[in-house]
């Protein structure tokens, strides 16, 4: 099944759907297209393939891609992800992140740790960190620390307040520069929030009530519109302590 | 030609002065003993005595030796090594399969500790290599691709396609252009066939 790939712009599009990607031959003047394809497109020669179920969106000039809805995480390099500490062997700390393997914390990877110096990190501590290494042959490992060995807000983090798990879709939205969902959110009432690629989130209000509301509302936030979370926002603005 | 016997090792086979040992046998309190379970082989040398040893199979197996040019492929890669299962030895192939390791300081000539093992090889990749020790009983053997004649020769781009390398350190997928690290090895003129 072959068709014109710009058709089908904000169509539902699943895995299997071939594209190709040469001009018809009656427009012979115009030059042929470079396309640049995004995550869940794949070239093969003269043909675009689709690889993931979801909807397709394009760019100008030329990028396409398919926006999916998964909560699966694969690990990417330089992504931030919040892991749990799950163990402590030798020089390096096992960290779940998600992922299909734990990923490897050195303990030397944390700003001011030396040999003799070693970072308070204990089992089932909440960790946000950034992926040094990354790929479907190796273990993932982490890094707190950037390249200048700055921590830059990454580290150990987390007393009190809730760790919850949302889609990869509703976290690229939070992480997006102008976040409607924070923006209404954070009219409520005061909390903190850090924000995971690999689908965590941690939210810690002023009381234990508030932080309940706040989890609640962003999961909620998944499957709405902009509309329906204004008017969820404003109910529970008014019924709020 | 009698038949062949069979031994088992621990097997005392004849005594010093009838025989010289040769492969498959040890030497103790004067008398030939056998290490290995297979078939009794006499040679005659010639004036001298005849050699006697013990083979699993009518030829006898090549071992990798210290110093030995191996072919083999990875099948898992680490931050600190690589794991690779030897398949030929010189232009012989093995029966068995042994277990070769290439460490990371042992990938390259120069600049040692800035390597990083997936810039160098992948799982399924057919690497040219040479030992540099046997190990010991637990270990495997130690490789080594710091030259520039070993390093990988055959690998597949992720797209499935059989990449042409570039230049030491790249290879190119055909289908999708794309360009991938390896280790690559220059390989002699007269040894690539079109």
């Amino acid at each position: 099944m072959l068709n014109s790939f710009k058709d089908k712009i904000g169509d539902v599009l699943l895995p299997g759907d071939v594209f190709s990607v040469q001009m018809p031959e009656s427009i012979t003047d115009s030059k042929p297209e470079k396309i640049v394809c995004g995550p869940g497109l794949r070239r093969n020669g003269d043909e675009v393939l689709v690889c993931k179920s979801g909807v397709l969106r394009h760019k100008p000039p030329n990028l396409y891609w398919i926006d999916s809805q998964q909560r699966r995480y694969i690990p990417v390099k330089g992504e931030s992800v919040i892991g749990i500490v799950t163990a402590k062997s030798g020089d390096i700390f096992k960290v779940d992140i998600g992922a299909s393997e734990q990923a490897s914390l050195s303990y030397l990877a944390f700003e001011g740790a030396t040999k003799r110096n070693r970072p308070n990190v204990q089992v089932g501590d909440l960790v946000y960190s950034q992926l040094i290494i990354a790929n479907k042959d190796m273990e993932p490992e982490l890094a707190c620390i950037d390249s200048c060995g700055r921590a830059n807000g990454m580290g150990v983090f987390g007393a009190g307040g809730l760790l919850f798990k949302v889609s990869l879709g509703l976290v690229r939205r939070l992480l997006a520069p102008q976040s409607e969902i924070t923006v209404d959110l954070g009219k409520l009432f005061p909390f903190e929030m850090v924000v995971g690629l690999n689908g965590r989130v941690w939210v810690k209000a002023r009381t234990a009530q508030q932080t309940l509301i706040v989890a609640n509302m962003l999961e909620s936030c998944e499957n709405m519109t902009a509309q329906q979370r204004q008017v969820l926002f404003r109910r529970v603005a008014d019924g709020s302590i | 030609m009698s038949p062949m016997k069979l031994c088992v090792p621990g097997d005392r086979l004849c005594s010093k002065e009838d025989c010289m040992p040769g492969t498959g046998v040890y030497l103790r309190h004067g008398y030939i003993y056998s290490s290995l379970a297979g078939y009794i082989l006499r040679k005659n040398e010639g004036e001298e005595l005849p050699v006697i040893s013990v083979v699993r199979d009518t030829e006898a197996q090549l071992l990798p030796d210290v110093g030995a040019i191996v072919t083999c492929k990875v099948t898992s890669i680490n931050s600190r090594f690589a794991k690779v299962h030897i398949l030929y030895v010189g232009s012989t192939p093995l029966k068995d399969r042994f277990r070769g390791t290439i460490r990371k300081e042992d990938v390259r000539a120069t600049e040692k500790d800035r390597v990083e093992t997936y810039k160098s090889f992948r799982p399924g990749d057919i690497v040219l290599a040479k030992v540099i020790s046997l190990g010991d009983v637990q270990s495997n053997y130690l490789l080594t691709t710091a030259e520039n004649e070993l390093g990988v020769v055959v690998a597949h781009s992720e797209a499935g396609a059989q990449m042409v390398p570039i230049s030491w350190c790249e290879m190119q997928c055909p289908r999708t252009h794309a360009k991938e690290f390896r280790k690559v090895a220059r390989v002699q003129p007269e040894y690539l066939h079109t």
